[in-house]
């Protein structure tokens, strides 16, 4: 079990829906997000300690644009303020490590992308090796294509098992208001769609989408003060894979198997899993590196095939799970936030409800 | 009439690096025709690489000759190629082992846009780009029916810096509150949002006010004076960076039009000199003729009033506002 200087909960978390185009700027997509937090604790937003967002300059298409988005957190009188050019689910991340330091109460963390203005196929690419990689535009689809192949070339999984995961998937957003795709879709319909990244399908892949997210953590005295219901965050871990992926198994993540038991993920039960299946065959990937057997409900919001605001999907992730404890779905489970090409960075966050 | 227009732009950032002991030769070698691995104990690694990628340990430059021959190992097909893909047709991604290494690099297959012969275990060749610049753009894979002889000439200096000139394209519409803006100047009108918290005048409006975390609408929105004071000021003297239009020193200011509570900054001034300028000085727009006018420079972004929409800004003559009232808008 991991050990923590300090017990941490999420008090608050909102979301927008995930837009396939948002018409206005990006700090106008938080700040909704940020002022129903505020508002669910009912505290001033200057009783916050600590500010922390994760959002991409490259999405964006502007220099420095994450210090616009402080405009949507309220940045006078001056607040203690960070940034991580990742997923807000790493702006979790350093928001907990700081709780640990047991010096302040109250962190607010928000994630948010716009990928509509641009092509995240071209900005992600520009997170490869810089040499031998980005001059050819090796982008995130191609190298999810490469990881698709190579699970079929070591018979571990084949466009069925594929397809299925997209029909799972579509078929749980129905049930999510924040969805941006939902449906019936059978799995024979889905294999009759061309390719656009052989063996890849256009619904094993994201849709362009738009969206926020944030949330308030507090350290325990704090968090019980704040809410009726908080969700503990147990432990959080993040590892890496070497970013050549001709280097690394691509049918399997030895990332997620190291951060899995770091966080004692097996520990107890694992009610729900949210995952970051960004391209479908990754949800046979991580359900296999996680250990997960039948017992374990994944991705009941749909996940980001049903919408992919990147830099707030990972965030979104853990809230859709803070969400299902907070209704009793579960009471213990696992979000994961992904980050590179083909699953290259895991991060696993346990969350667990109230005993 | 002048139209609104998308946002429809490339930001781009030429980048330089310097390519140390491995990839220069490397680099070089592409430029040269030939392709170089590693040596790493008894493995060659293709790309090479300065480190054990097992250990991490530094490796010693040791670079042997591989390909140009090689097996595809793993490949998809890229049914829609992006700009920045080597090829803009169809075409294979793949990992190919090349002859002599032990690991496989990743590169672009072109088989004249057909899937049907791509498969694992195909042989390819490499050919070389007629222009060739140190980078690994400069070959490119053909299966190995269809590779041609080719004659390359050697360069002259080894490749010690490779060039990359990355881009993004931005396109999206001006947002509803922008779009309002860009109409209000093209009228001759200077629109701003006022703050239903704080009564403040925000110019041009951002669709929110950060003090007070509200969004505005169009119900917020107020016509404000074109005559303002200027509250900051500065003399550019362009630097020649990339992309870089301007080539004679100019004036820089920002204005606090009348009635609202926060300057417009980045007007241009050409016609006076940085000696002419005051804080307090107060001024005037002189607009250009409605059909002279374009918005075209308006983005979703910068905040500022184009100069494709005014002639000049003039002095009214009024007496200057004292300096130590304006230390509040001084930006």
């Amino acid at each position: 079990m991991v050990s923590l200087a300090e017990d941490v909960a999420i008090v608050a978390f909102e979301q927008t829906p995930s837009h396939a185009h948002f018409n206005d700027s990006e700090p106008a997509m938080i700040m909704p997000c940020v002022n129903s937090v505020i508002e669910q604790v009912g505290i001033d937003r200057h009783d916050i300690d600590f500010t922390i967002a994760g959002s991409c300059d490259y999405l964006s298409g502007m220099p420095f644009a994450f210090v616009m988005n402080i405009d949507a957190v309220g940045a006078w009188p001056p607040v203690y303020e960070s940034h991580v050019e990742m997923d807000g689910a790493w702006a979790l991340f350093e928001g907990f490590v700081r709780l640990q330091s047991g010096d302040i109460d109250t962190v607010l963390v928000s994630g948010s992308g716009k990928c509509s203005p641009g092509s995240y196929r071209e900005a992600f690419s520009l997170q490869t090796d810089p040499y031998v990689h980005a001059p050819i535009g090796l982008d995130p689809r191609t190298q999810a294509g490469f990881q698709a192949q190579a699970l079929i070339a070591a018979g571990k999984a084949t466009e069925r098992d594929f397809a299925e995961v997209v029909s799972r998937s579509h078929g749980n957003a129905k049930n999510n208001p924040y969805a941006q795709l939902s449906g019936d879709l059978s799995v024979d319909e889905l294999l009759a769609e061309p390719y656009v990244q052989q063996p890849l399908r256009r619904l094993d892949c994201p849709p362009t989408s738009d969206g926020a997210a944030a949330m308030i953590i507090a350290r325990a005295d704090k968090a019980r003060e704040l809410c009726d219901s908080p969700v503990w965050i147990r432990a959080i871990d993040h590892r890496i894979d070497s970013h050549h992926p001709t280097l690394r198994d691509l049918t399997d993540s030895s990332s997620v198997r190291i951060a899995a038991e770091r966080v004692g993920l097996h520990d107890g039960p694992v009610d729900i899993a949210e995952l970051t299946v960004t391209y479908s065959p990754e949800e046979i990937i991580l359900q296999d590196a996680l250990g997960l057997n039948g017992g374990t409900t994944v991705n009941p919001s749909g996940g980001p095939l049903t919408g992919s605001p990147f830099m707030a999907v990972g965030l979104t992730r853990v809230i859709e799970l803070a969400r299902a404890i907070r209704n009793g779905d579960g009471r213990r489970g696992v979000a994961h936030a992904s980050s590179g090409p083909a699953l290259q960075q895991n991060l696993l966050c346990v969350l667990e409800g109230e005993s | 009439m002048p139209q609104l227009h998308d946002v429809d732009y490339t930001l781009e950032y030429p980048y330089t690096r310097t390519t140390g002991p491995v990839i220069g030769p490397f680099l070089t070698g592409l430029r040269d025709g030939r392709i170089l691995g590693q040596r790493c104990g008894d493995r060659v690694l293709c790309p090479p690489m300065e480190f054990d990628p097992d250990t991490s340990a530094t490796l010693e430059p040791d670079l042997v000759e591989v390909g140009p021959g090689g097996e595809v190992v793993n490949w998809t097909w890229v049914a829609e190629p992006s700009a920045k893909h080597p090829f803009d047709r169809p075409f294979g991604f793949t990992f190919i082992k090349l002859d002599g290494a032990d690991t496989a690099l990743v590169h672009a297959v072109d088989t004249g846009g057909d899937p049907e012969a791509m498969s694992t275990g195909m042989r390819v060749r490499a050919q070389f780009a007629t222009e060739r610049h140190g980078s690994i753009a400069d070959v490119y894979f053909v299966p190995e029916a269809d590779a041609g002889d080719q004659v390359i000439e050697p360069g002259d200096e080894p490749v010690a810096i490779t060039e990359h000139l990355i881009g993004l394209r931005i396109n999206e519409p001006l947002y509803p509150h922008r779009a309002r803006f860009a109409q209000g100047l093209l009228d001759g009108k200077i629109i701003g949002q006022r703050s239903p918290v704080t009564g403040k005048v925000y110019v041009p409006g951002r669709g929110y006010d950060n003090m007070s975390r509200v969004l505005m609408s169009e119900a917020d929105e107020v016509v404000v004076s074109d005559v303002g004071t200027v509250v900051a000021f500065t003399e550019l003297n362009p630097v020649q960076y990339y992309g870089q239009t301007e080539t004679e020193p100019y004036v820089r200011c920002s204005i606090l039009f009348d009635g609202t509570d926060q300057p417009v900054i980045g007007i241009d001034i050409r016609d006076m000199t940085v000696d002419e300028m005051r804080v307090g000085m107060r001024m005037r727009c002189i607009w250009r003729d409605p059909e002279e006018r374009s918005v075209e420079d308006i983005d979703n972004r910068y905040g500022n009033i184009p100069e494709a929409v005014y002639a000049r800004f003039e002095p009214t003559g009024e007496p200057d506002l004292p300096a130590d009232d304006l230390k509040e808008h001084s930006w």
